[in-house]
């Protein structure tokens, strides 16, 4: 293929997936429509995630103006926020099951989706900024994890970062030597310290914020510039304007998730989750305490992590990276019936690792 | 004399004759109930004034009449923090409200034609009056501050020394001018209700919410297909009345409660002494801790030895925790032939700390994926996820006088016997990789 041809190729490609002769308020708001159809539930799973992310800005500023990121004081000065700081307690336990609830509606938008064949042409590019979202949304739960320093905390981390190290017995020569390296990159020391929470602090609070409104912008963008996909295979009967029908109703699931929200808020601290002792401040010289484990949407990574061995893990980790940004082109041509029954089984999968991922554990190590 | 007429003959002659009047006009000419609409004259200015003046008025009144008829709720109310500014706020931004729409209106009835020939004088003096009593309560409101705090102690008893029959007027007496002017302008006003306008006061169009639907029926096609059409979309708006109202209760209601939260979170606490101090306490408890562990970051690059603790304080069956100098964890046990087992508690496969308790077999558990290690040669059991052994480390006993007795490299054969009574004595050091101690 010559240049020029390669070059006008990829001109189309882009100007089919950014149709910027549609970038007006007319088209993006005033024309855009609806399908209503059985599956028509999924189409607020993202509105929602979007909801539970703007939480978790207005509630993660408002921690930061107590917060301190310092071996010393993080954890006295989380202890102050829970109990001095008036609605202290309130708007932490809002920010930790927001994160929760938004990752939880970030899988369920994931599998509806693909369910729904949302990434078929001209929608590739959607699809894989929301699987890029994906992943910052993981790594918002990892680095948030830490910073209140305490047992579970740090040593939670610890066994996650480790893991990376691993990886370098599966690569040869000078290569099985990277891992290590990128690992005391993220560390920033030998051990998880001091180093470790300033970087994981500046990570979550500036970084991944700041990426994460970026490819979210994108996402949003392409999303209001194509529509919303058909997601069933007959023509709907019926339509209803995104504004104001769709739009009325996506503010009023806002309504109740936020009600839902401060309830869980008020009445259920995120922590009475786990055994208490666990919240104690970490000690570097103690040993690490039973019960250590992940938040529990890492469960569908941790539990076959502890029960197959390491290498079949890492081809499955990286079997999964490039299916799900390969998701548009591997599945091009894959019927809708197909691809529910995969979303089906995943959204199994993922069920039974989160809710019986312990049980099925101590079933096979006793 | 004066004060006895104004504040009590006034009352219960207005409300007599309102009483009387009122119920005659029902009866006479229910039909009278209502404001006679000028909508149908002028409507442009009417809704800049009616609007306004409507929303402005209904929270003024809601005001006083909760805070007079129910005063034990009112002052609990108030006792919150904050209550007190956002009630007076209200008011004053009601009565704003009122004032400016009651002067839209008063300008629309003197400038339109249309109006003035329904106008009769009754409307004006009712206009005038209610203009009056708004700008009087509006300035004692500004000038007398937190009078809906203080008319608890005030106004209230006055109005139920009415109510019972028993008026005292030992209360009115000491009110300022202004405020003896809103009385009056009050009592005034419940008197004129019965012979004006005003009595649409009591004809609250609530039902309109949730009346069935009306359809006027015509015997002209034309006439019907348009009556059809005016009930659809009178039926739209009165759904979108609904609707808006009670999205805006619930945002009212939200921002509310989300706002008393939020403000006191950015506040801040207020803790008194002693849980400062407490707090103080704590923080440099912490501070302490972190100093410490620096303490020993740097020991272990300066030093050539570190204590791990006396020699007669190890046992067998209990390991004691140290750091080494990896700034790891590391674990001391005393062996069974007398000297000292010392070995990292760092597990080899993900580095959790392992526990310092010996099982039945001499061996130590890492609780994190249950790895169990032989203390004696660090070894793991078959199976488990670490593969590695937990690396011995180097050791030196070192005698009171401060001389190494025996020492240990890694790898290296035992120093040989000691006479276990000689040992007493000694401390347990730590030797840094790859300095040579000297003879031992």
């Amino acid at each position: 293929m010559k240049p020029q041809q390669t070059l006008r190729r990829t001109g189309d490609f882009l100007a089919e997936r950014f149709p910027v002769d549609k970038l007006n308020f007319a088209s993006m708001v005033g024309k855009k429509e609806v399908p209503v159809h059985r599956l028509s539930w999924g189409y607020y799973l993202g509105g929602l995630a979007l909801f539970f992310f703007m939480v978790q800005v207005v509630t993660g500023l408002m921690l930061l103006f107590y917060y301190q990121p310092t071996v010393s004081d993080a954890h006295a000065s989380v202890e102050y926020i829970t109990e001095h700081v008036p609605a202290g307690a309130l708007v932490r336990n809002i920010h930790a099951w927001a994160s929760s609830l938004m990752i939880a509606s970030v899988l369920g938008h994931l599998l509806s989706a693909f369910a729904m064949k949302a990434f078929a042409r001209p929608r590739e590019l959607t699809w894989v900024s929301g699987a890029l979202l994906l992943g910052i949304t993981f790594a918002f739960g990892f680095t948030g994890y830490l910073l209140p320093w305490h047992q579970i905390a740090v040593n939670a981390t610890k066994i996650g970062l480790q893991t990376i190290e691993e990886i370098g017995a599966y690569l040869p020569g000078q290569m099985s030597l990277w891992p290590a390296a990128i690992k005391e990159i993220i560390q920033g020391e030998a051990t998880v310290g001091q180093a470790t929470l300033s970087r994981f602090f500046a990570l979550h609070v500036i970084i991944l914020p700041l990426g994460i409104v970026a490819v979210l912008g994108a996402h949003l963008l392409s999303v209001q510039l194509h529509g919303m996909s058909q997601g069933v295979d007959d023509k709907p009967r019926r339509m209803e304007k995104f504004f104001p029908a769709f739009l009325l109703k996506d503010l009023s699931v806002w309504g109740v998730a936020f009600m839902i929200l401060f309830v869980l808020g008020l009445c259920l601290p995120f922590e009475s989750l786990f055994a208490y002792p666990l919240f104690e401040p970490y000690n570097p010289k103690g040993s690490t305490p039973d019960g250590i484990k992940p938040e529990w949407y890492f469960f569908w990574i941790y539990y076959p992590l502890e029960l197959l061995p390491f290498w079949v893990i890492l081809a499955g980790q990286g079997l999964l990276g490039v299916v799900l940004l390969g998701t548009p082109w591997i599945f091009r041509n894959t019927n809708r019936r197909t691809l529910q029954v995969l979303a089906v089984a995943a959204g199994l999968y993922l069920l039974v690792m989160t809710v019986f991922g312990e049980t099925i554990y101590h079933l096979f190590k006793g | 004399m004066v004060d006895a007429f104004l504040f009590v003959g006034l009352p219960y002659i207005a409300i007599v004759t309102a009483l009387i009047v009122g119920i005659r006009r029902v009866r006479g000419n229910p039909f009278s109930m209502s404001s006679r609409s000028s909508q149908f004259l002028e409507d442009r200015k009417l809704a800049w004034g009616s609007a306004p003046w409507h929303l402005g008025i209904l929270v003024v009144l809601a005001g006083h009449v909760v805070a007079g008829v129910f005063p034990k709720i009112w002052s609990s109310l108030l006792a919150a923090p904050g209550a007190l500014f956002v009630v007076e706020a209200l008011g004053v931004a009601g009565s704003l409200l009122a004032l400016a729409g009651l002067a839209a209106l008063i300008y629309r009835r003197l400038t339109s034609a249309r109006v003035q020939a329904v106008t009769v004088p009754a409307d004006l003096i009712v206009s005038a009056l209610l203009l009056g009593q708004i700008l009087v309560g509006l300035m004692s409101a500004i000038h007398f501050r937190y009078g809906s705090a203080w008319s608890a102690g005030t106004v209230v008893p006055y109005f139920w020394g009415l109510v019972t029959l028993s008026p005292d007027l030992s209360y009115v007496a000491d009110f300022p001018m202004l405020f003896k002017l809103h009385l009056v302008g009050a009592w005034l006003i419940v008197l004129l209700l019965p012979f004006t306008r005003l009595m649409h006061l009591l004809a609250v169009p609530l039902p309109y919410l949730w009346r069935a639907p009306q359809l006027v029926l015509w015997n002209n096609v034309r006439r019907r297909q348009q009556a059809r059409a005016a009930v659809v979309q009178a039926e739209s708006r009165r759904e979108f009345l609904k609707g808006a109202a009670g999205a805006a209760g619930a945002t009212g209601l939200l921002a509310l409660g989300v706002s008393e939260k939020t403000l006191s979170f950015f506040r801040g606490p207020r803790p008194d002494l002693e849980s400062e101090s407490a707090l103080l306490q704590k923080k440099l408890e912490r501070l302490q801790q972190t100093a410490e562990e620096r303490q020993l970051e740097l020991e272990r690059q300066r030093n050539d030895m570190i204590l791990v603790g006396r020699y007669a304080d190890l046992v067998e069956t209990k390991g004691r925790y140290f750091i080494d100098y990896a700034m790891g964890p590391g674990l001391a046990f005393k062996g069974r032939d007398g000297l000292p087992i010392v070995l990292s508690a760092k597990c080899t496969h993900l580095g959790c700390t392992v526990g310092s308790e010996l099982d039945a077999r001499g061996r130590v558990l890492c609780p994190c994926h249950i790895s169990y290690f032989d203390v004696q040669t660090g070894r793991p059991n078959d199976g488990a996820p670490a593969k590695l052994p937990l690396p011995q480390i180097g050791w030196a006993l070192v005698d009171a006088g401060g001389k190494v007795v025996a020492s240990r490299k890694p790898g290296q054969p035992l120093p040989g016997l000691l006479d276990p009574a000689s040992l007493s004595q000694c401390s347990l050091y730590i030797t840094k990789p790859g300095r040579d101690l000297g003879p031992s």
